[in-house]
């Protein structure tokens, strides 16, 4: 009997291997399949509005669970690489997404809502911020539905992602109950922290000192409000600067206290704000801090458009 | 033919180790300085351990303003601290501020369908 040898086999074997190899490679890539933030796409572009929220968190489940029944949340699981991953809808369309990420045990992470902001241009703007002292603590990546995104820290630490949709941004509609309504960003000092956000957005700048005199910067770009810039409140020392989204409520001491018994804290009780509504942040079973807005829909006083 | 098996194992060799690079997690480091698995997607970032949220205080504001409010621009008037707004204590602001004039807008007002 003729003995079997790999040396002689490989010229069959290896048309197979590669093919494998080929194959493998697709399937990650397969695996990659978020979800384009508009269906149908449309050409709508909005510089430096948060289209995306991604949360970290090392209970998924839990984090469906608690997001679902204090907004209405439902959810798609998907895989992305060795994450688990859920796509977060309101109405059928994608709001943003949840993704797995375990804490070993004695290790102290944080979870949180990472901020994505419209970019025409990724890499662009990728080097613009890293010009004016921004780092990249993930450089960019594109998704066949989703487009070109990465993340960064600014130059005072605060992590946010750039995102340039292939399918255009989300459209400037006020948001329904459920969905993101504001962001803001939280810096030890938000003039320069908007003068870094000015030059890779173009963002207008308005400046609208809070009634306790602390600065807060309204960042607004097609005449619309974006965001804001904010410095740190005073009264801690273990504070590092941050992006905080909002979801609109309708009554945000009900949804407070639904957090809580639900396993949630609240971090910052309800209180009113400069339109009247009130503002309460909450943080999920795991610690993720979130922003709770009322916004009636005779608040928007002027349709600047 | 020895001389055309060489390269081919070799080919071999590279594709299955480019596999095995391309398959498995890479390691990473973290914003929280931790080095760790990158889960091969660019969101999954834990933050700094530690959020505080004390000193929000009954002024502290960090929403819109509902739009339409002219005086809501800092141009030349002073905040609650008596500092020039638009420049935090007289100085020029590291921003470019938005036109004198031009009022804060608000958010999108239009409704989905309308």
């Amino acid at each position: 009997m003729r003995r079997f040898r790999l040396r002689d086999a490989l010229p069959g074997i290896a048309p197979l291997l590669l093919s494998a190899v080929v194959g493998l490679s697709a399937a990650r890539a397969a695996d990659f399949e978020l979800p384009a933030l508009n269906t149908p796409p449309s050409e709508e572009h909005h510089m430096g509005k948060m289209v995306w929220a991604d949360l970290v968190t090392p209970d998924l489940a839990a984090a469906e669970k608690f997001y679902g029944g204090l907004f209405g949340w439902t959810f798609r699981r998907i895989r992305v690489g060795n994450s688990g991953y859920a796509v977060a809808m309101i109405d059928g369309r994608p709001i943003a997404g949840l993704v797995e990420k375990p804490i070993r045990s004695g290790e102290r992470h944080q979870p949180a809502w990472l901020t994505f902001l419209a970019a025409g241009d990724v890499e662009a703007v990728k080097r613009a911020a890293v010009a004016h002292g921004a780092k990249v603590l993930a450089d960019c990546k594109s998704y066949p539905m989703r487009g070109r995104q990465c993340v960064l820290s600014d130059p005072q630490g605060a992590v946010f992602a750039l995102l340039a949709s292939s399918s255009g941004d989300t459209p400037d509609y006020l948001p329904v109950s459920g969905e993101w309504i504001w962001s803001s960003l939280h810096a030890q000092d938000a003039g320069t922290a908007a003068a870094f956000y000015q030059e890779l957005f173009g963002y207008d700048v308005f400046d609208m000192p809070s009634e306790d005199g602390a600065e807060h910067l309204i960042l607004s770009t097609d005449d619309y409000a974006r965001a804001s810039a904010n410095s740190l409140a005073g009264g801690s020392l273990r504070r590092h600067p941050h992006w905080l989204n909002f979801v609109r409520v309708e009554h945000a001491a009900d949804i407070a206290a639904k957090a809580v018994a639900s396993g949630g804290r609240v971090l910052v009780e309800p209180r009113a704000d400069r339109h009247g509504g009130m503002v309460a942040v909450i943080a999920d079973p795991a610690g993720a801090p979130i922003g709770l807005m009322e916004w009636t829909d005779s608040d928007t006083k002027a349709e600047p458009k | 033919m020895k001389t055309m098996r060489t390269p081919l194992l070799a080919g071999l060799m590279g594709s299955v180790t480019l596999a095995i690079f391309s398959a498995c997690t890479v390691t990473g480091v973290g914003v929280d300085g931790s080095v760790g698995v990158d889960y091969g997607y660019p969101g999954a970032y834990y933050e700094p351990y530690g959020y505080d949220y004390g000193g929000w205080g009954g002024g502290y504001w960090v929403g819109p303003s509902r739009g339409g409010h002219r005086d809501d621009h800092g141009d030349g008037r002073r905040d609650a601290g008596g500092r020039d707004a638009g420049g935090r204590g007289g100085h020029a602001p590291a921003y470019r501020p938005a036109p004198r004039g031009r009022s804060a807008p608000s958010i999108p007002g239009r409704s989905r369908g309308r």
